[in-house]
C-alpha cells in the first residue's frame, strides 16, 4: 500500500512549489522583479531633474512636480497591489478590489495630477537649478527623452566614450542615455506583455468557453475561426494593422491582443471537453449543483493550470511582437522601447554594439526569464513527473 | 481548405478597409505635391484602374473574381465580359512598383522558399540529434546542459541572433566571414555551378556562393526551431523508451540500440510531423526579418514594404499566398503522418 | 527429486525513486520445476510483478538494484551474466507476457514483423521463409484464424484477446523453457480470460514448459497452478503446493487474504427479513430505454450510423433492493447507470421514478428528484475535485438541497457521514489526493449519502481496488443499506461480488438484458446461453464451505 503523506497542503500551494523548484526559476522571478521595480519607479530611476534639492533655504522635489498622469497612476496601483497582497483574501475578492480601487485612481489622478505640458530639459542643467545648497538627484541623471542638445551630442556612441558626462550604456543616435531609456522601456514591456496577453487571454477564453459548452455548429465556426487567425503568419497580420491603424501604444497592445488569442481558445476548448466528462463533474451534475457552481468551482479551477502555462509564454510572445515592429520601424514613435533601440545596431554601417547587446540582452533576458517559469509551471502540473514515478 | 483561405483575405482586407483612411485613391494622392487639377486627373486614373472608388464588400468581390481562375473575364475600362472557366489569374498590379503582381511574386517567391526550404531539413536533423542524444543520456552532462542551452536559445529574438550574427561575423570590425547581405554576390551570376580551379586560383561556383551566402541566414532563422524540436524530441523519446511496447522488445532480447533504432524511434517521430504543420507559418514569420536584416530580396522584404506603402493589391496577394502555402504545409504533414502511423487513415 | 528449472535464493530488489529508496522485493526465495506452473499472488504493492521483471533483468537499469541474491537458470546465475549474456536468455529461453496487450505491441510494426523479430534476435542464420513459416506456426498454435491474413495486420485492428493471443505467440515464437507471465488476463473481459487461460494450459501440456504466473485473483490460481507464493509487502509469506496454501492457509495474512474473496464473505443475518417483504410498486421503472449515439463522418459531420449502447431495455427496481447489473465491456451497463441519472440524454423511451417521469424534466424541476438518486464512481483518481477540500465536496450538495441549517450544522452532518464510512473526522480537512484509493471510494459514498437519497447507483466501485479493501466496502454497503433503507443499482462485472451482494441480478449484452431475476436463481440456473457461458468462464476457488 502506498503510504500517504498527510501534508493539509492545497493543490495550488503545492504547485507553485514545485515551480519555485524548477531550474534557474528564482532568476526569473527575481529578474521580472528587477523589471517591475524600474518600471514602476522609473521617473526616480532615470531623470534629468533633480528628487530633491534645496534653493535659498526651500525644499523642493522638481521631479513630483513633473509627474506624468502615467506615472502617477503606476505608482498609485503599485501601492495598492502591495496592499492587497498583504491582506488575507481570497484570489477572487483581491482581482475585483485590484480592478475597482485601479480605477478609481485613475479618475484621481487625472484629476489632480497636472503636469506642465512642456518639458525643456536643458532647464535643469543651467544655473536655476545647478546652483543650489544641496541636491540630490536621481541614479541615472538623464531623462529618456532628453536628447542633450545643449551638451551637443554627437549620438550613438559607445559607453564611457563621450567625454564630459558619463554614459553607462553610451547613446543612441538622437542623442538620449540609453539606460535611461532602457529603465523607461521596462514600463513598455511590461505592460504590452501583460495588456497584449491579458485581451488575448480573454477574448481566447470566452471562444473557447463557447464552443466547449455549446459544441455542434458553434463549434465548428468557432474552429474556422481559430484556424483563420491560426494560420495567416501573426507578424505579418500584426504589420497590416499596424501600418493601417497607426501607431499609438494602446493600438499596438489591443492589436498584438487581437492577433494573438487563437492558442487560448484551443486551450480552453480542449480543457471544457475533457472536464465535462469528469467523474467528479458528473457527481456535481448528479447533485443537482448549479450550473455558475459546476462552471466556476468544479470545471474552472481544475482547467486553468494549462491556461496560464500558455500565459507565461504568451507574455514572453507579445514582448518579443512589440520589439520586432518596433525593430521593422513600425513601432511606437517616441516613446523609448528596446525593440527601436536594437534597430539602430546596424544603422550607419559601424556596428554599434551596445546598441544591440543592451537592449537586446534586455529582450532576451526577459522572455527568458517568463520561458522558465513557464517551462516550470508546465512540469509542476504534470500528473506523470509526480514525486513517486509510480513504482509499483 | 477553401473556406479557410477565403476566410483570410477576408480578414486582411477588412483590416485595411477599416483602417483610418481606409484604401481609397485620397491616401496614396494626397500627400503629393501637385496642382489640385493634377490630383484630381490623378485620383481618377487611380479609381479608374484599381477601383478605389467602389465600396469596400465591392472592391472585395472585384478582387476575389480577378484571383480566381474562373469568373467574369473583365476587359480594360473594367466592363464585365462573359463568364468563363479558364480566364487565368490577375493578381492586379502594385501601386508602389507599378509592375504587375504576379511578376514581382515570381522573382521573390523562390527566394523565400530557398531559404525556408534549406532551413527545415537542418533545423530537423539538429533537433534530432540533440533531442535523441539528450534523451538517451538523460541526466547526463549533455543532457542538463544542452536542456538549457536550449531553453536559452529559443529565447534570443531573432532580430538579435541576426544583428549579433552580422555584426561579429560579416563586419570589417571583427571577423569577415560571411557576406553581409544579399543571397548572391555579384559575380555570381556569371560563375559556373560547380566550384573548380580556374585560370585565376579558386573560383566559387554559384553553388557554393549560394551556399556561402545562406549559412547566416538559415542560422538565424533554424536556431529558434531547433531550439523548440529538441525539446519535443527528447520528451518524445523518453516517453517511448519506457513505454509497454519497448519493455516487450527488450524482454525478447533485443539489445539497447535495436529497440531505440527498429522500436522507439519511428514513434518518436509521429509527434514532430505533427508539429511540422506548425513550423512554416512561424518560418515565414522569421523570413521576415532575417531578409530584413540581412537584405535578401524575397517576399519577407516584400510584405513589410507593401505594408508599409498601403500597396492593397499586393498585400492581398501576399496574404493568400503565404496562407495558401501554410495550407499546403498542413495538408503535407497530415499525409506524411498517415504515411507513418498505421493507426490513421486518410478520411 | 529432479533439479527446478528456475531457483530464486534471497532475491532483493530496491528501487531508487528520487530520493527515497523502496525494498519491493525484500528476500525472497522459491523454486519453478520444469513443466510445472508456480503463482505469485499478491496486493498491488506486493511486488510481484517486480520480482517477474527482475528474473530477466527487465527492471530500469538506473532505478533498480539487486543488493542480494542469486537466480539459477541453467546452472548459470541470472543476476550475475553479463548484458550480452542475459540477451540470449531473453525471449529464447525465458520468455514474457504483459498485462495491457494493447500497449505491449509497438503499434507502428505488423505482428508478423514483431514475432519474426523475436527469431531473428536469438537465431541470426534463419532463413526469411523459414522465419515466415515458424511465425505462422506460432500464431496457429495460439489459434488465431486466418494466419498468413493477420500476418500483415497491425496491432490495432485486433481485439484485445487476439493482441494477448499474439503475444504468447512472440513469447513461444523461440520455444523458450520457461514463460513469465505478468497478470496476463487483467485486462481482458472474463469469458475471454477463461479462452486464454485454457489456451496457456494447452500449449503447457504440448510443450512441457514452465510457468510463472502473477496475478492477484485466487480463482485464477486454482486454475493454473501446482505452486503458489503469497507476497505481502516485498515478503514471501507464504508458499507451498496450491491445494495446501488456498484450503489450508497457514500464514495470517494469507488467511486474510482468502476470507476476503466474495466467496467467502459472510452476509449479516438480517438480510433474510427484508427478502421476505416486498412492496408492490417499484422504486424505479424504466421501459423500452434506448440510449443511441449517432456515429458521425465526413466534412459536415453527418451521422451515419448509431452505437446502440442501451437497446430497449425494461427494468423495475424494488425499494430496498440490491440489483447488480452485470455484464462485460461495453455490454452498456455504465451508459444505463448514467442514462438514470440523466447524465447522459436517453434517445427514447422511459424513466419512472416512484411514478414520476423523469425524461424530458427541466434541470429545475429536475433537481428536488435529483436528491433522492445519487450515484458513486469507480475510478478513484478522478472522482473527487482535487481542489476542494472534503468538506466543501460533503457539505456543497447539502446547502443546495436545503440540508441542515447552518454551516455548522452541515459540518457536523459531514462529520457524521465521514464517521458512518468508517474514517475520523479530521478528513473533512484534507485534499483528495492525500488519501489511497480506498478511502476515496468511502469519501465517495460518503457524497453519495450527504443528501439521504433513497438510490444509488454503484458503478464499478471496487473494480479499481484490492480484494481486501473490496470486501469492507462491500461490508459497509450491506451495513450502510440496513441503516438507511437504501435500494443499490450496484454495476461491476465481478461475478463473485454479484453472488455475495446482490438480490437481483440483470446480465446485459450489447445494449439489451439477456436475463433478470433472483440472484440465487440466475447464478444457479442461469437460462440464457451467454449467461450461462458467462457463468462457466469464471475461475473459482471450489472451496468447501
Amino acid at each position: 500500500m502506498i503510504k500517504v503523506v498527510l501534508s493539509g497542503e492545497s493543490y495550488a500551494a503545492r504547485v507553485w512549489r514545485k515551480t519555485r523548484n524548477g531550474v534557474g526559476v528564482e532568476v526569473g522571478l527575481a529578474w521580472i522583479a528587477l523589471l517591475v521595480f524600474a518600471a514602476v519607479f522609473a521617473p526616480f530611476l532615470a531623470n534629468s531633474m533633480p528628487l530633491l534639492m534645496s534653493k535659498d533655504g526651500i525644499i523642493s522635489a522638481p521631479v513630483l512636480h513633473y509627474l506624468s498622469i502615467e506615472d502617477a497612476w503606476v505608482l498609485a496601483s503599485f501601492f495598492i497591489a502591495l496592499l492587497l497582497y498583504k491582506l488575507k483574501l481570497r484570489a477572487g475578492q483581491r482581482m475585483a478590489l485590484f480592478l475597482v480601487s485601479a480605477v478609481i485612481a485613475a479618475v484621481l489622478v487625472n484629476v489632480y495630477v497636472n503636469p506642465p505640458k512642456l518639458v525643456i530639459y536643458d532647464d535643469f542643467r543651467s544655473p536655476a537649478y545647478t546652483q543650489v545648497a544641496w541636491r540630490v538627484m536621481p541614479p541615472i541623471p538623464y531623462a529618456p527623452t532628453d536628447y542633450l542638445r545643449d551638451l551637443v551630442s554627437k549620438g550613438l556612441e559607445a559607453p564611457f566614450e563621450t567625454t564630459g558626462h558619463l554614459h553607462l550604456m553610451g547613446t543612441e543616435e538622437n542623442g538620449a542615455d540609453v539606460l535611461s531609456r532602457m529603465i523607461h522601456a521596462c514600463r513598455i514591456a511590461l505592460s504590452i506583455g501583460l495588456i497584449a496577453s491579458g485581451i488575448a487571454l480573454f477574448i481566447g477564453v470566452i471562444v473557447g468557453g463557447l464552443m466547449g459548452y455549446f459544441s455542434g455548429l458553434t463549434d465548428m465556426l468557432g474552429m474556422r475561426l481559430v484556424e483563420i487567425f491560426e494560420d495567416i503568419p501573426t507578424l505579418f497580420l500584426l504589420l497590416t494593422f499596424v501600418a493601417f491603424f497607426g501607431r499609438s501604444l494602446y493600438m499596438m497592445m489591443v492589436i498584438i491582443g487581437i492577433t494573438g488569442w487563437s492558442g487560448y481558445a484551443r486551450y480552453v476548448r480542449t480543457e471544457f471537453l475533457k472536464l465535462r466528462k469528469q467523474d467528479y463533474v458528473q457527481a456535481a451534475v448528479a447533485s443537482g449543483l448549479p450550473l455558475s457552481s459546476i462552471l466556476f468551482r468544479h470545471m474552472l479551477p481544475n482547467g486553468i493550470a494549462p491556461l496560464l502555462v500558455a500565459l507565461s509564454f504568451g507574455i514572453a510572445g507579445a514582448i518579443l511582437s512589440e520589439a520586432t515592429l518596433s525593430f521593422l520601424g513600425l513601432g511606437v514613435v517616441d516613446a523609448p522601447s528596446w525593440g527601436q533601440m536594437l534597430d539602430q545596431a546596424v544603422k550607419s554601417s559601424s556596428f554599434n554594439w551596445w546598441m544591440a547587446v543592451f537592449p537586446g540582452g534586455a529582450i532576451f533576458m526577459t522572455v527568458f526569464a517568463y520561458n522558465l517559469i513557464g517551462e516550470a509551471f508546465r512540469d509542476a502540473i504534470d500528473p506523470k513527473l509526480t514525486d513517486d514515478a509510480g513504482i509499483e | 481548405m477553401i473556406p479557410t483561405l477565403l476566410g483570410i483575405t477576408v480578414l486582411v482586407f477588412t483590416v485595411m478597409a477599416m483602417s483610418p483612411g481606409g484604401i481609397s485613391a485620397q491616401t496614396l494622392v494626397g500627400g503629393m505635391d501637385m496642382k489640385p487639377q493634377e490630383k484630381q486627373a490623378l485620383l481618377n486614373y487611380y479609381n479608374k484602374r484599381y477601383g478605389l472608388d467602389k465600396p469596400a464588400p465591392l472592391q472585395y468581390l472585384h478582387w476575389l473574381n480577378n484571383v480566381l481562375p474562373i469568373g467574369f473575364v473583365m476587359d480594360e475600362q473594367g466592363h464585365q465580359g462573359a463568364f468563363s472557366f479558364s480566364k487565368g489569374m490577375d493578381l492586379g498590379t502594385s501601386f508602389q512598383y507599378g509592375r504587375p503582381v504576379a511578376d514581382i511574386l515570381v522573382e521573390r517567391i523562390p527566394i523565400t522558399l530557398l531559404l525556408n526550404l534549406v532551413t527545415i531539413p537542418v533545423t530537423y536533423l539538429i533537433a534530432i540529434f540533440v533531442g535523441m542524444k539528450s534523451a538517451t543520456h538523460r541526466g547526463g552532462r549533455f543532457d542538463v546542459g544542452m536542456g538549457m542551452s536550449m531553453l536559452a536559445l529559443w529565447s534570443i529574438p531573432t532580430m538579435l541572433a541576426g544583428v549579433l550574427l552580422l555584426g561579429f561575423f560579416a563586419n570589417i570590425q571583427h571577423f569577415q566571414w560571411f557576406p553581409t547581405s544579399g543571397i548572391s554576390s555579384r559575380e555570381a551570376l556569371d560563375m559556373p555551378f560547380l566550384p573548380h580551379w580556374g585560370a585565376s586560383g579558386f573560383v566559387r561556383g554559384f553553388l557554393l556562393d549560394r551556399l556561402w551566402h545562406l549559412v547566416l541566414p538559415v542560422l538565424c532563422l533554424s536556431y529558434g526551431g531547433f531550439a523548440a524540436l529538441a525539446k519535443l524530441t527528447r520528451t518524445s523519446i523518453l516517453e517511448n523508451l519506457h513505454s509497454d511496447y519497448a519493455r516487450t522488445a527488450r524482454a525478447k532480447g533485443l539489445a539497447e540500440h535495436e529497440v531505440l533504432w527498429r522500436h522507439v524511434f519511428r514513434n518518436s517521430l509521429l509527434p514532430l510531423i505533427t508539429i511540422s504543420a506548425g513550423l512554416l507559418p512561424s518560418l515565414l514569420a522569421g523570413s521576415l526579418i532575417v531578409e530584413h536584416i540581412f537584405s535578401i530580396d524575397g517576399m519577407g522584404q516584400l510584405a513589410v514594404e507593401a505594408v508599409k506603402g498601403r500597396d492593397r493589391e499586393l498585400v492581398l496577394s501576399i496574404t493568400w499566398v503565404s496562407g495558401f502555402l501554410t495550407l499546403i504545409g498542413y495538408l503535407l504533414a497530415d499525409f506524411c503522418y498517415t504515411l507513418a502511423d498505421p493507426r490513421v487513415s486518410y478520411d | 527429486m529432479t533439479q527446478p528449472l528456475l531457483e530464486v535464493r534471497n532475491l532483493r530488489t530496491y528501487l531508487q525513486a528520487g530520493a527515497r529508496q523502496v525494498k519491493a522485493v525484500d528476500d525472497i526465495s522459491f523454486s519453478i520445476p520444469k513443466g510445472e506452473t508456480f503463482c505469485l499472488v499478491g496486493e498491488s504493492g506486493s511486488g510481484k510483478s517486480v520480482s517477474a521483471l527482475s528474473v530477466i533483468r527487465l527492471l530500469p537499469e538506473g532505478v533498480a538494484t539487486h543488493p542480494s541474491g542469486e537466480i539459477i537458470f541453467n546452472d548459470q546465475d541470472l543476476l550475475k551474466l553479463a548484458d550480452s549474456g542475459i540477451r540470449a536468455v531473453r525471449g529464447s529461453q525465458i520468455a514474457m507476457i504483459f498485462q495491457e496487450p494493447m500497449t505491449s505491441l509497438n503499434p507502428v510494426l505488423s505482428i508478423g514483423e514483431q514475432i519474426t523479430e523475436a527469431l531473428y534476435a536469438h537465431n541470426p542464420d534463419i532463413s526469411d521463409s523459414e522465419a515466415e513459416q515458424r511465425t505462422l506456426k506460432a500464431l496457429e498454435q495460439v489459434q488465431i484464424a486466418h494466419a498468413s491474413r493477420r500476418f500483415h495486420d497491425y496491432p490495432h485492428q485486433l481485439s484485445g484477446g487476439q493482441r494477448q493471443r499474439v503475444m504468447i505467440a512472440m513469447a513461444l515464437a523461440c520455444e523458450p523453457q520457461l514463460l513469465i507471465a505478468d497478470e496476463p488476463t487483467t485486462a481482458l473481459d472474463v469469458t475471454v480470460q477463461a479462452e486464454i487461460l485454457r489456451l496457456m494450459r494447452q500449449i503447457q501440456e504440448d510443450t512441457g514448459m514452465s510457468m510463472l504466473f502473477i496475478t492477484h485473483d485466487f480463482g485464477v490460481v486454482a486454475q493454473m497452478a501446482q505452486w503458489v507464493g503469497v507476497m505481502q509487502q516485498g515478503q514471501l509469506v507464504e508458499s507451498g503446493s496450491c491445494a495446501s496454501v488456498l484450503h489450508q492457509p497457514q500464514h495470517a495474512y494469507t488467511q486474510q487474504l482468502l476470507a476476503a474473496l466474495p466467496e467467502n464473505l459472510t452476509k449479516p443475518k438480517l438480510q433474510a427479513a427484508l427478502e421476505l417483504e416486498r412492496p408492490a410498486t417499484p422504486l424505479l421503472s424504466i421501459r423500452d430505454l434506448k440510449v443511441w449515439f449517432p456515429i458521425n463522418k465526413g466534412l459536415f459531420r453527418r451521422t451515419v450510423d448509431y452505437v446502440h449502447a442501451v437497446d430497449e431495455v425494461s427494468l423495475d427496481i424494488f425499494p430496498g433492493q440490491i440489483v447488480a447489473l452485470v455484464g462485460e465491456s461495453g455490454c452498456g451497463k455504465t451508459t444505463l447507470g448514467r442514462a438514470v441519472l440523466q447524465l447522459e440524454p436517453p434517445t427514447s423511451g422511459s424513466i419512472k421514478f416512484r411514478d414520476q417521469e423523469l425524461i424530458g424534466l427541466s434541470a429545475r424541476t429536475l433537481r428536488p428528484l435529483r436528491q433522492k438518486m445519487q450515484i458513486a464512481f469507480q475510478d478513484p483518481q478522478s472522482s473527487l475535485n482535487p481542489r476542494l477540500l472534503i468538506e466543501t465536496t460533503l457539505t456543497e450538495p447539502m446547502k443546495v438541497h436545503g440540508i441542515g441549517d447552518s454551516h455548522e450544522h452541515r459540518i457536523e452532518l459531514a462529520s457524521q457521514l465521514l464517521e458512518s464510512v468508517q474514517l475520523t473526522r479530521d478528513f473533512l480537512w484534507r485534499y483528495a489526493h492525500e488519501f489511497s484509493g480506498g478511502q476515496r471510494q468511502r469519501i465517495g459514498l460518503a457524497r453519495a449519502l450527504a443528501v439521504n437519497p433513497e438510490f444509488i447507483v454503484c458503478d464499478e466501485i471496487t473494480s479499481a481496488l484490492d480484494v481486501s479493501v473490496q470486501a469492507e466496502i462491500l461490508q459497509l454497503l450491506l451495513s450502510l443499506r440496513q441503516q438507511r433503507q437504501l435500494t443499490l443499482l450496484f454495476i461491476t462485472h465481478n461475478i463473485g461480488v454479484v453472488e455475495y451482494l446482490s438480490d437481483q441480478t440483470v446480465v446485459m449484452y450489447q445494449g439489451k438484458i439477456v436475463e433478470q431475476g433472483d440472484t440465487a436463481q440466475v447464478c444457479q440456473q442461469p437460462q440464457h446461453p451467454y449467461t450461462q457461458k458467462l457463468l462457466a468462464a469464471v475461475p473459482r476457488l471450489k472451496t468447501i464451505r
